[in-house]
């Protein structure tokens, strides 16, 4: 017996050791795992201007400036809700995590992530530096509820090359269409010069792009679609117009038939097509595809936001990221963690933008060094101009999925395009209804 | 002196104890309390208001949930037959002690080992209509792809058949098994009446090994009403939801629209529809037992 009180009391004493002095804290984020083109301590072995490389090198330097941290990083798939729900369900939702600034609403409206205004204040974080889209689209009823790290849109990358071929080039700029005629002439005539598709976008095991375009082009066309938080009205001329013109390039082959996400990248890549209708975060991705000699994309690569068809101003869906911090237990040591990285974050802006996203701070937005990388130009004044759904509509993700859904279907030609938009309508008008 | 024995009794229900306290807590608390929350109107994360049976009312008109029912049935006759023949014929042709059959036993099991993301990375390589092998094999034959994906009469076909390449090496195993446990002494008296090997397969093997067919066809049944991860992956249901099984609309509706009331609704749905197949299959094969 006292043979094995000495062993308890001697494991016992074995156990106890100094204090740790490291704060470990739970990072999850989006954007992919890349560890392998990014080797801990090295810049990235290639494409060092991709979302997942410059996310992954930010947080490794983090982590080697502020030794007495340790990130417990976790890498969700796109866009990272439903595992994130789950950890909520189980109680263990991480200590930061990426969030899109469409989805805050849902998690503020349940009490699931925390303020931030005066975390923010105490270590200097600036919030009166964010863009006005920024600002807009982590405020939520008055307070700030997350760090925001881009603004982002779907645009359209042009491969100049093919466009040349087709005769669609003036004064070294891609002759864009003003009008759905215009747009189909366009096609057809770049489809007789190259044989290949005009448009090139996800159309299978993907529901996001589809709602994007319809969103874009219904403010291209002033249409009041969310007349209050609670309906939908997408069984309307306006919606119609625009889903019958992309019903219409697809049928005419004028865009590429059953290409998931990553076969639509690649057709991009490959030069299999005109114009990839994909977000922001493909610019860093493009450029330097552009930059290599040899590849498809090395003949001319263009960025350009959606060209308006209806006659409105220049306008485009726009969302973005964010870092919030979910409500759960944490020590004070771990909470001046995450603020810590929010703010390092914050500085390093610039380098997030490298990827093709709008920055989120004003001084980097104004600064030569992000107007001086390419294409910035053209496109940051979407930052202004780009409109989110109203503030109020909760379940935007779910509704994504819903209109992309029947989007696809109707496009693709399963579904009449008069059913695909009722159905969407009378879908989202439930769930949105069922919301308590 | 009986009274000691009662109490001895009682104390050997210890030894099954942690099973069943882990059953109770992770299998039928869960189960009941599922079936009590389907009873309301319930967000994920918050508030929660009882609407009696309105949720189940909900879903019989919700032409969404009744397509995904539809599927999960068809996906179910799809696989759940060759699922049941297929590795019969494997084991049945396995069933020897050499080293070709245990290496080809070794290959039509590895496929099972495999994670559903792995199943579905390889598959969505070979049947995916831009660049796919399959795609590129007609190409190379001067044909045109066939939209494997991206068709909805063929999606849940090529469900079935990355299903049945995934599912086939566990059954195997079973009839393996089961085979090996019939008395070789029936087969050399089967022999010495000169049975030839249909007759033998026929009259001594098929019935030896009918209770490991109920087994894996009950089995089978139930593991395929369940289909989720194939479809979640490859084409989150499209096209036009022709793809879309019960699993994962329950998903859709509990994390995506946070909407768990409903969920759990479809979830109930879902466990009375295994359960009645299972207990039809049951007594229909105990049945033909019985009268043979």
């Amino acid at each position: 017996m006292k043979k094995l009180l000495l062993a308890v009391a001697l494991l016992a004493l074995g156990s106890c050791s100094e204090k740790s002095e490291v704060t470990e804290i739970s990072v999850q984020r989006i954007f992919g795992e890349c560890r392998a083109n990014v080797p801990k301590g090295q810049p990235p072995l290639r494409n060092p201007d991709g979302e997942c490389e410059i996310v992954t090198q930010i947080l490794d330097d983090f982590e080697k400036r502020n030794p007495d941290i340790r990130l417990k990083v976790n890498i969700a798939p796109w866009p990272g809700y439903d595992q994130l729900s789950a950890q909520y369900a189980a109680g263990d939702p991480p200590d930061v995590v990426t969030m899109h600034m469409s989805v805050m609403p849902d998690f503020v409206s349940r009490g699931l992530i925390e303020p931030l205004d005066a975390d923010f204040a105490k270590v200097g974080l600036d919030v009166n530096n964010f863009t006005p889209a920024a600002r807009n689209g982590v405020t939520v009823k008055g307070h700030v509820y997350g760090m925001p790290f881009d603004n982002w849109t779907q645009l359209w990358h042009i491969n100049m090359g093919l466009f040349q071929k087709a005769g669609l080039v003036r004064d070294g700029q891609p002759i864009l269409p003003h009008s759905p005629d215009e747009l189909l002439a366009q096609a057809r005539q770049f489809k007789q010069a190259t044989g290949l598709p005009y448009l090139l976008q996800p159309t299978d095991n993907e529901r996001a792009a589809f709602t994007r375009n319809i969103y874009t082009y219904l403010l291209d066309q002033n249409a009041v679609f969310f007349p209050d938080n609670k309906h939908i009205r997408l069984d309307t001329p306006e919606a119609r117009r625009i889903v019958e013109l992309f019903r219409q390039i697809y049928a005419e082959g004028l865009m590429a038939p059953a290409q998931d996400y990553p076969a639509a990248m690649a057709a991009f890549l490959n030069g299999q097509g005109g114009i990839c209708m994909v977000g922001t975060w493909m610019i860093g991705a493009f450029e330097a595809e552009a930059n290599t000699p040899g590849r498809p994309l090395s003949a001319g690569y263009a960025v350009r936001p959606y060209p308006m068809l209806y006659g409105g101003k220049q306008t485009a869906y726009v969302d973005g990221h964010a870092w919030v911090m979910p409500r759960r237990e944490r020590t004070p040591e771990q909470r001046a963690a995450v603020i810590r990285l929010m703010k390092f974050l914050q500085q390093r802006d610039y380098d997030w933008s490298r990827t093709g996203h709008l920055p989120t701070q004003a001084d980097i937005a104004r600064s030569p060094q992000y107007l001086g990388l390419p294409h910035r130009d053209g496109i940051v004044a979407l930052a202004t101009v780009g409109q989110t759904l109203p503030a109020g509509v909760e379940r935007q993700i779910a509704i994504q999925d819903i209109i992309g859904d029947e989007m696809a279907s109707a496009i693709t030609g399963h579904k009449p395009v008069a059913q695909a938009l009722k159905d969407a309508e009378h879908r989202v008008n439930d769930l949105l209804f069922h919301v308590l | 002196m009986g009274a000691r024995a009662a109490s001895r009794q009682w104390s050997n229900a210890l030894f099954v104890a942690p099973y069943l306290i882990a059953y109770l807590c992770l299998l039928i608390f869960p189960l009941v309390s599922g079936m009590g929350l389907s009873l309301f109107k319930a967000d994920l994360f918050g508030g929660r208001e009882f609407v009696g049976l309105e949720n189940f009312a909900r879903l019989f008109k919700d032409t969404v949930f009744l397509q995904s029912v539809a599927n999960t049935f068809y996906f179910v006759l799809l696989t759940v037959p060759p699922l049941t023949v297929i590795p019969l014929f494997l084991a049945l042709l396995l069933n020897r002690s050499d080293r070709t059959a245990a290496i080809f036993r070794g290959v039509f099991f590895s496929s099972s080992v495999l994670s559903v993301t792995i199943v579905t990375l390889i598959w969505r390589m070979i049947l995916m209509t831009e660049g796919g092998l399959a795609a590129n094999i007609r190409h190379a034959m001067g044909f045109d792809a066939i939209p494997f994906l991206s068709d909805p009469n063929l999606v849940m076909i090529s469900m079935a058949i990355i299903t049945v390449w995934w599912c086939l090496g566990l059954p195997m195993m079973l009839y393996l098994s089961a085979l090996q446990q019939v008395p070789q002494d029936i087969y050399e008296a089967a022999e010495l009446d000169n049975s030839g090997w249909f007759r033998t397969l026929w009259s001594i093997t098929l019935p030896a090994l009918s209770r490991t067919v109920i087994l894996v066809a009950i089995f089978q049944c139930v593991l395929q009403f369940q289909l989720f991860g194939q479809p979640q992956l490859i084409t989150q249901g499209g096209p036009n939801g022709a793809s879309r099984p019960i699993v994962l609309f329950i998903f859709e509706v509990g994390f995506r629209r946070w909407d768990i009331g409903y969920a759990a609704a479809a979830s109930q749905i879902l466990f009375g529809i295994i359960l009645l197949a299972t207990l039809i299959q049951y007594f229909v094969t105990s049945r033909k037992q019985v009268s043979s």
